[in-house]
């Protein structure tokens, strides 16, 4: 089986011959194939590619769903013991904007239990394999979503971003991962984590097909009043590789603690190649004092708003319930038994940061150093247009590891959840085998300066539309 | 040793608005359990609140009602807590900053205006509604999720009376404001009572307890007297109050407790973050406030000094907002204040409170008011002509023009008619004639009884008599 980007697929459709059926019986022979290599699935949902002749590029492409977006009559588990049986009574706005675009759903696909982890292994059905190494995770949460594009077997994945949780398993599997701006997409339908710092966004294998996704799923929805009404630009339409007089600030702080060298030679790469584009870069300093603890502020309010988000789950609407002789006991037990040990330490640890003795040094702190971050960045946003750094100081991680790694190196990505920046992760190369990454985040609602960057990065690498499905 | 209460009330209640606090779920009382609900009203995990403007404008009505000042940056907190008629775990309310502040009403008892201070109002949703059975129970999300405001008094509150006229004032307002039903027996007008004592001229307040599910300002007056006497004998034995949470039984007109402070509860309250904060337009604010019916202190005075009613028909009419609409509908069309007055509040009000209707169930109008008022005025009926008129005005959509015409009601006042009338009749009965010549002034009514019979009720009774007296006398000298 061929992998085909969007594109190429609508040509393909449009040939009067084109033999649908052919092809949806070897997709599916493929989706089968690679869900026993990489264990990427939680729900296949077999059904006939066909085009609705609606003009749309996305008529008749198939696409995998993240299993936190509602989708009625299909089951909807995020991950969790909680919800491995629900079935989902409404459609999640995205999903319904795919579905009007005529895009095909081929499944649902696995994350770390309710988006809680990057390294997919708190899956209720298990750790989804890296398409390049299936000995190593393919990263989390959005694992699932990651893996089956970077095995080529479809065009693009839907998957959501609450610290770093597309552009994590996107860098880690080679694919093209992208947060949009807070407020640019709709999260109504979507499982939330937290909802100041939840994105809906995609992975694909190349930057225009983010662009034709991200069209199709932006946009206000009087459902979500915090989705912007600000037009959707023609992502697509206006791509522009010329990024000559560009301003790309590194923050050097967090470039210089790679440890591995060939991944800061790549950086180093990166940078050369964004110069001889024409782009300015320079090195620029961020407060080490606020980087530091951009770890502890997200924890803090991700996990607060965590309690709240989850708390509905007691049994006695839908999900997991579990007897006991009176309501209280019954919460506690459904509880108790539906949340896997992450989604427990966490929840503990935002009721702990939230609680009345604890909030205004926790919580409230948080909030106030999240203001300030926010604020240092729009300085940055003033002078340059993008900020680039690695996506990780690491190639992914063995499935046997315990990964704990509390670095800034690893965990920065989350400064765009924080701020609600566009944020977009690119492969540029490869160490032992294993896709390694940058990450470009540009100024609040300008995603097709982001776009462009890697639009222009792309081409001059050799990493558009890779894939791996063997091996 | 006497004793002073010190009271506040905390008063939820329900707006009727069309929809939802925060989604587009219908709102309409008596439905079938569960049919009134979303995806959003049973939290279906990754619905998303969408607030309703009609809610924040009933809110905003209500606070001016209560000279209120209004924050004109509406925000909203999460109230954290695990309960079964709580379908998300937890309330969307407002915590930090309440839409209304520093408000007041004014009540009136033994002839003495009090303030009562209103601390804040602010907007949240409603619970769900559990039915208990012997052993199990439901749950209806019809009401999850519906507008609540909670208007909360400062504790200056000092007597069950106090208590009783300020809830009477605030449901009045409510009503008048249009923004609720406020009816405490349906709940979806709600009374929480703070209740603490402490010895005449001691500054400190005493340990409250909190009094829940009060159904009726009866109760809420009963409650606090029950609960001050209780009270008042634990301090009396030296024993010291708990905080505390009761209800009051009706059943042994006692407090009785529900859960004790044990049961503290940390709601952990920060802002909504799907819900960024809303700049209310100050235009929008005003507009509000210009639409706003006068209310009904500002009647009553109205009614009072410049309608010369008295103060006890004037208290009486504005008690309820569609009688003083009425009132004033038809002042539009006849200046006659007392007699539209004595007939609302007389006739109307009986007509009303006998066949169990309210106004708007019958078809009199303002207009038909006015015109049998003038009717009467200008003796084209009589007093007694009227009430039967009205009768028929409250049942049938006729003007009272077309029933005078219908019933042949109409009175006879044209003098020459009506001597010739006489004439016959005086013509007829001389034996009446005689009995008036022996001073039988009885012969008198009954040959006006006669005039009557002939004109089936219609003859003026005033001409009737000048012309029988003239003519009498005529024939008798």
């Amino acid at each position: 089986m061929i992998q085909y980007s969007i594109e190429e697929l609508h040509q393909l459709y449009a040939l009067e011959d084109y033999d649908f059926q052919a092809y949806t019986d070897e997709l599916f022979k493929e989706i089968e194939f690679q869900q026993k290599r990489l264990n990427a699935f939680v729900t296949i949902t077999k059904q006939n590619m066909i085009t609705h002749k609606n003009n749309s590029l996305l008529d008749g492409i198939p696409y995998a769903l993240k299993d936190n977006f509602h989708t009625k009559n299909i089951k909807t588990t995020a991950s969790s013991h909680m919800l491995e049986n629900y079935i989902s009574i409404y459609d999640a706005h995205v999903f319904t904007c795919l579905s009007q675009n005529g895009a095909c759903l081929v499944g649902k696909t696995s994350m770390d239990e309710f988006g809680m982890g990057s390294t997919n292994k708190t899956a209720i059905t298990g750790p989804v394999c890296n398409p390049w190494d299936c000995s190593r995770i393919a990263g989390g949460s959005s694992g699932g979503s990651a893996a089956i594009v970077a095995s080529g077997v479809v065009p693009f994945a839907l998957g959501t971003d609450t610290g770093d949780s597309i552009r994590k398993p996107a860098g880690y599997c080679g694919a093209v991962g992208f947060k949009p701006t807070w407020g640019r997409v709709s999260r109504f339908g979507m499982i939330p984590y937290a909802s100041s710092l939840d994105t809906v966004g995609a992975l694909t294998r190349n930057v225009r097909d983010m662009t034709i996704v991200m069209e199709a799923i932006s946009g206000h929805d009087k459902r979500d009043m915090t989705s912007s009404k600000k037009t959707v630009p023609h992502y697509l339409q206006n791509l522009n590789q010329d990024i000559r007089g560009l301003k790309i600030a590194v923050f050097h702080s967090i470039s210089d603690t790679i440890k591995n060298k060939q991944i800061k030679d790549n950086f180093e790469t990166v940078i050369q190649t964004l110069k001889s584009l024409g782009a300015d870069v320079e090195n620029v300093s961020f407060p080490n004092q606020l980087l530091e603890n951009l770890l502890a502020v997200y924890t803090i309010i991700a996990n607060t708003e965590a309690t709240s988000h989850l708390a509905c789950l007691d049994g006695i609407k839908y999900g997991l319930s579990q007897k006991a002789s009176d309501i209280d006991e019954m919460m506690l037990k459904t509880r108790t038994q539906g949340f896997g040990k992450q989604v427990k330490t966490r929840l503990v640890l935002g009721y702990l940061a939230s609680s009345y003795e604890n909030q205004e040094k926790m919580f409230r702190k948080a909030q106030k150093v999240r203001r300030l971050i926010a604020e240092e960045l729009q300085k940055v946003y003033e002078h340059y247009d993008i900020v680039l750094t690695p996506n990780s100081g690491n190639i992914a991680p063995k499935i046997s590891d315990d990964y704990h790694n509390y670095s800034l190196i690893e965990n920065h990505l989350c400064l765009a959840n924080l701020t609600g920046t566009p944020s977009l992760t690119l492969p540029t190369g490869f160490v032992d085998g294993m896709p390694i990454a940058v990450n470009m985040t540009g100024r609040l609602f300008e995603e097709q300066t982001v776009f462009n960057v890697a639009y222009a990065l792309e081409n001059a690498f050799e990493y558009k539309n890779q894939f791996k499905r063997e091996g | 040793m006497d004793f002073e209460k010190v009271i506040g009330l905390e008063v939820h209640c329900e707006l009727k608005t069309n929809t939802k606090m925060f989604s587009a779920a219908g709102v309409t009382f008596g439905k079938d359990a569960n049919t009134m609900v979303n995806e959003v009203d049973i939290a279906m995990l990754g619905t998303l609140p969408v607030v309703n403007k009609k809610a924040v404008e009933f809110a905003i009505r209500v606070c001016h009602a209560l000279h209120m000042e209004i924050d004109e940056l509406l925000c909203f907190d999460r109230k954290n807590y695990f309960y079964s008629d709580l379908p998300k775990g937890f309330q969307i309310t407002q915590n930090r900053r309440p839409l209304g502040r520093n408000g007041y009403l004014e009540i009136e008892i033994n002839h003495e205006k009090i303030k009562i201070d209103i601390e804040q109002l602010h907007l949240e949703e409603d619970t769900a509604k559990q039915l208990h059975y012997d052993d199990y129970s439901l749950i209806d999300y019809n009401r999850a999720g519906i507008p609540l405001i909670e208007i909360v008094t400062s504790p200056h509150i000092h007597s069950g009376a106090q208590a009783a006229a300020y809830l009477e004032k605030l449901r009045q307002i409510l009503l008048y404001t249009d923004v609720s039903d406020a009816k405490l027996e349906e709940g979806s007008m709600r009374c929480d009572v703070n209740i603490s004592i402490r010895p005449v001229g001691v500054e400190q307040l005493g340990t409250r307890t909190e009094i829940k599910n009060l159904n009726s300002i009866s109760n809420v007056e009963k409650a606090i007297e029950v609960e001050a006497k209780r009270q008042e004998e634990i301090l009396l034995s030296k024993k010291s109050i708990v905080q505390e949470t009761r209800r009051f039984d009706e059943l042994t007109q006692k407090t009785i407790l529900m859960r004790d402070k044990g049961d503290y509860i940390d709601y952990r309250y920060y802002p909504e973050p799907n819900i960024l904060p809303i700049r209310l337009s100050p235009q929008w604010i005003l507009d509000i406030k210009k639409q706003l019916p006068i209310m009904p202190d500002d009647r009553e005075e109205i009614y009072i000094k410049k309608h010369g009613l008295l103060k006890q028909d004037a208290i009486n009419l504005v008690k309820r907002k569609n009688l003083s609409d009425f009132y004033e509908e038809t002042i539009q069309l006849c200046q006659e204040y007392r007699k539209v007055c004595h007939w609302i509040l007389g006739d109307v009000q009986a007509y009303l409170n006998k066949n169990n209707l309210t106004l708007e169930q019958t078809s009199i109008t303002p207009l038909y008011l006015s015109q049998l008022i003038s009717y009467v005025d200008d003796g084209v009926v009589s007093s007694k002509q009227a009430k039967v008129i009205f009768e028929l005005m409250m049942e049938e959509h006729k003007s009272p023009e077309e029933i005078i015409e219908e019933k042949a009601m109409k009175q006879i006042s044209d003098e020459k008619i009506l001597t010739e009338i006489i004439q016959d009749i005086l013509n007829n009965n001389n034996q009446s004639i005689l009995d008036y010549a022996n001073g039988k002034n009885k012969a008198v009514g009954y040959l006006v009884g006669l005039v009557m019979k002939k004109t089936n009720g219609q003859a003026n009774p005033i001409i009737t008599n000048q012309i029988l007296l003239q003519l009498l006398k005529e024939r008798t000298q």
